[in-house]
């Protein structure tokens, strides 16, 4: 009896043809690569662009009967798209994807920070899939991205080490005010365009979002010491409109409320940032106001921002 | 026969006292059906009354006639507060009220973070019954202001430099640790020396300096090793600290934009009444009646 997956059972002239139908479909695989490929870095439609993005995510080049010697990691895609996807907003020119000379992988700087910090994704060996965007020299990773699961969440903790603190002394704070924002649109492009759940963090304007401090149940003497520190620098800490927190008027109708979200069972403190255009985020008041960013970084045990639980721990 | 006159006469006083009784609720009445504060407060307490604004001796004899609303104080003071929070709103643009009873009013300092409670507002003698203590801080800080002192600048120089000189004892702990060494090199030699008779004595009481010594450091080391929790317990204490004293300036900062200063406050707290009721009488000349 003839079995065709015992090659021991076969003729010489069977054996020749499984082995041709191998490598045919190792091919076919390299020539779907090239397309995608073809797609990723050609295309002009955002649709095409996601859908080959999401395969590429997880392409197996190589066969049993067919290997590529020269590959980009996974990782390097997700680089490419976050370009092109800029691009087709018209903000190429906001990222710079850098091939090393020597072997097959990309990097990112993001223009107006330049050299200061180098960029990549990581993928996440876990089940749960997905990619991390590192700073390579510092191995701070400011976002995390699912293309399968359309997920995006931004890393409060990752921010403000790199930003408010590791590039404070020499990064102008619009410099990092620019670089940043080149995070935000990629995160919206696809919240917006693709229905993506996005977590902006630290990074949200909008006035109704609540950030969860660290310690939801805040100790009072936190909140005294912004007290302090704001009459200092010739502001004044309120108390809070409903009665159980405390709220901060800064600039131009800006206005800082910290109070606990709760008012029955577990407290919940956290913070909120309300501004008439919603176009200021609580790390916008870190980069602005130096006395809000040393209170914060003081206390950041207890202050610090929640990212995703379940992504970042 | 002369018993009935003098039953008859015994029921005209009292119907005549009930009378005055009835006249008085019924005017009461009557005032704050029409939104007669003035009249109000005129009839609680005509003593003061006549004394303050009429400024006349009260011609009446006291005729406890306002005991009889005693038991309904809270009522009369919650309906007045309406009028005179209005009125204190705006000379004292600083105070906030919380009646945290019917008729009770608790007074808090300023909109600030912390604010502190300050006293009872007394409605019905439209007055400022002031914490004490909080008070005198106040006033003590308006003093202090005078030699560019705030109530707890001493205190906390002190402490920052308890602060200071366990930070000092932390760094110098390998300092500690060298001497330590050489002194216990020269206890080892002491113990080594012959001991000739007449040397006995020397060699003890150099002995004993070293062993002093070094108990000495000992105590410093393990005053060393508890620094750090001591300096963070000054650090909350200089917080408490500097909270208060912010929170004074603010007080201090609010009574200067609305009376120049610390006298002229307490000046119009004595006047409150006064000022208050010829506010009242102010109104219902001007012609402006609430409730018609």
């Amino acid at each position: 009896m003839i079995n065709e997956n015992d090659p021991s059972t076969l003729t010489t002239s069977g054996r020749l043809l499984n082995y041709n139908e191998a490598i045919k479909s190792g091919l076919e695989t390299g020539l779907t690569f090239t397309k995608l490929m073809d797609q990723l870095i050609k295309t002009h439609d955002a649709d095409e662009l996601v859908a080959a993005a999401t395969q590429l995510a997880d392409f197996k080049l190589d066969s049993d009967y067919v290997t590529f010697p020269h590959q980009y990691s996974n990782a390097d895609y997700y680089l490419l798209f976050m370009s092109r996807m800029l691009e087709l907003h018209d903000q190429g020119k906001h990222v710079m994807v850098q091939s090393r000379d020597h072997h097959e992988e990309l990097t990112q700087q993001l223009t107006p920070l330049g050299d200061r910090g180098t960029f990549s994704f990581r993928v996440e060996t876990s089940e749960n899939g997905g990619v991390f965007y590192r700073e390579r020299a510092t191995g701070q990773s400011l976002f995390y991205l699912n293309l399968d699961r359309k997920m995006f969440r931004f890393n409060s903790h990752a921010l403000t080490q790199l930003f408010i603190i590791d590039l404070h002394d020499t990064v102008p704070a619009d410099t990092v005010k620019a670089s940043v924002q080149i995070l935000v649109d990629f995160a919206r492009y696809l919240k917006e365009d693709y229905g993506y759940s996005v977590d902006f963090n630290v990074l949200d304007a909008a006035n109704q979002q609540n950030y969860a401090v660290r310690s939801a149940d805040l100790p009072a003497g936190v909140v005294d010491r912004l007290f302090v520190a704001a009459a200092k620098n010739e502001y004044m800490l309120t108390n809070g409109v409903n009665g159980n927190g405390a709220q901060i008027q800064l600039d131009r109708n800006v206005v800082v409320d910290i109070f606990n979200n709760q008012l029955e069972g577990q407290p919940e403190w956290v913070l909120t940032v309300h501004d008439d255009d919603q176009k200021v985020s609580w790390f916008d008041i870190l980069l602005r106001y130096p006395f809000m960013r040393d209170w914060y970084l003081e206390n950041l045990d207890d202050l610090e921002i929640v990212s995703d639980p379940l992504i970042f721990s | 026969m002369e018993n009935q006159e003098q039953q008859a006469s015994a029921a005209d006083v009292l119907t005549q006292a009930i009378a005055n009784k009835l006249d008085y609720l019924s005017t009461l009445q009557a005032a704050v059906q029409h939104g007669d504060d003035r009249q109000v407060y005129e009839l609680l307490d005509q003593a003061r009354y006549y004394q303050e604004i009429k400024k006349t001796r009260a011609a009446r004899t006291v005729n406890h006639l306002a005991e009889l609303v005693d038991n309904i104080h809270p009522q009369i003071s919650h309906y007045l507060s309406d009028n005179l929070i209005d009125y204190l709103g705006h000379v004292y643009p600083f105070f906030y009220y919380e009646e945290y009873t019917t008729g009770r009013f608790h007074i808090y300092f300023g909109n600030w973070w912390d604010r502190r409670l300050f006293g009872d507002l007394d409605v019905v003698s439209v007055r400022f019954n002031f914490d004490q203590t909080e008070y005198q801080k106040l006033q003590q800080s308006f003093e202090l202001e005078a030699q560019h002192q705030r109530l707890n600048t001493a205190r906390i120089e002190q402490i920052s430099s308890e602060s200071e000189a366990l930070q000092k004892l932390m760094d110098a702990q390998s300092v500690r640790d060298n001497q330590k060494t050489q002194l216990r090199e020269q206890l080892k030699e002491n113990s080594q020396k012959s001991s000739m008779p007449w040397d006995t004595s020397k060699i003890k009481d150099e002995r004993q300096q070293i062993v002093d010594q070094l108990t000495e450091l000992a105590d410093q080391d393990e005053k060393a090793l508890n620094a750090h929790k001591a300096i963070k317990e000054n650090d909350d204490k200089i917080l408490v600290l500097s909270k208060e004293d912010t929170i004074l300036n603010y007080e201090k900062q609010s009574i200067r934009d609305a009376f120049d200063d610390f006298e002229h406050f307490e000046a119009h707290n004595q006047s409150l009444y006064a000022d208050y009721l010829n506010s009242l009488i102010g109104k219902s000349e001007g012609g402006v009646k609430t409730n018609d």
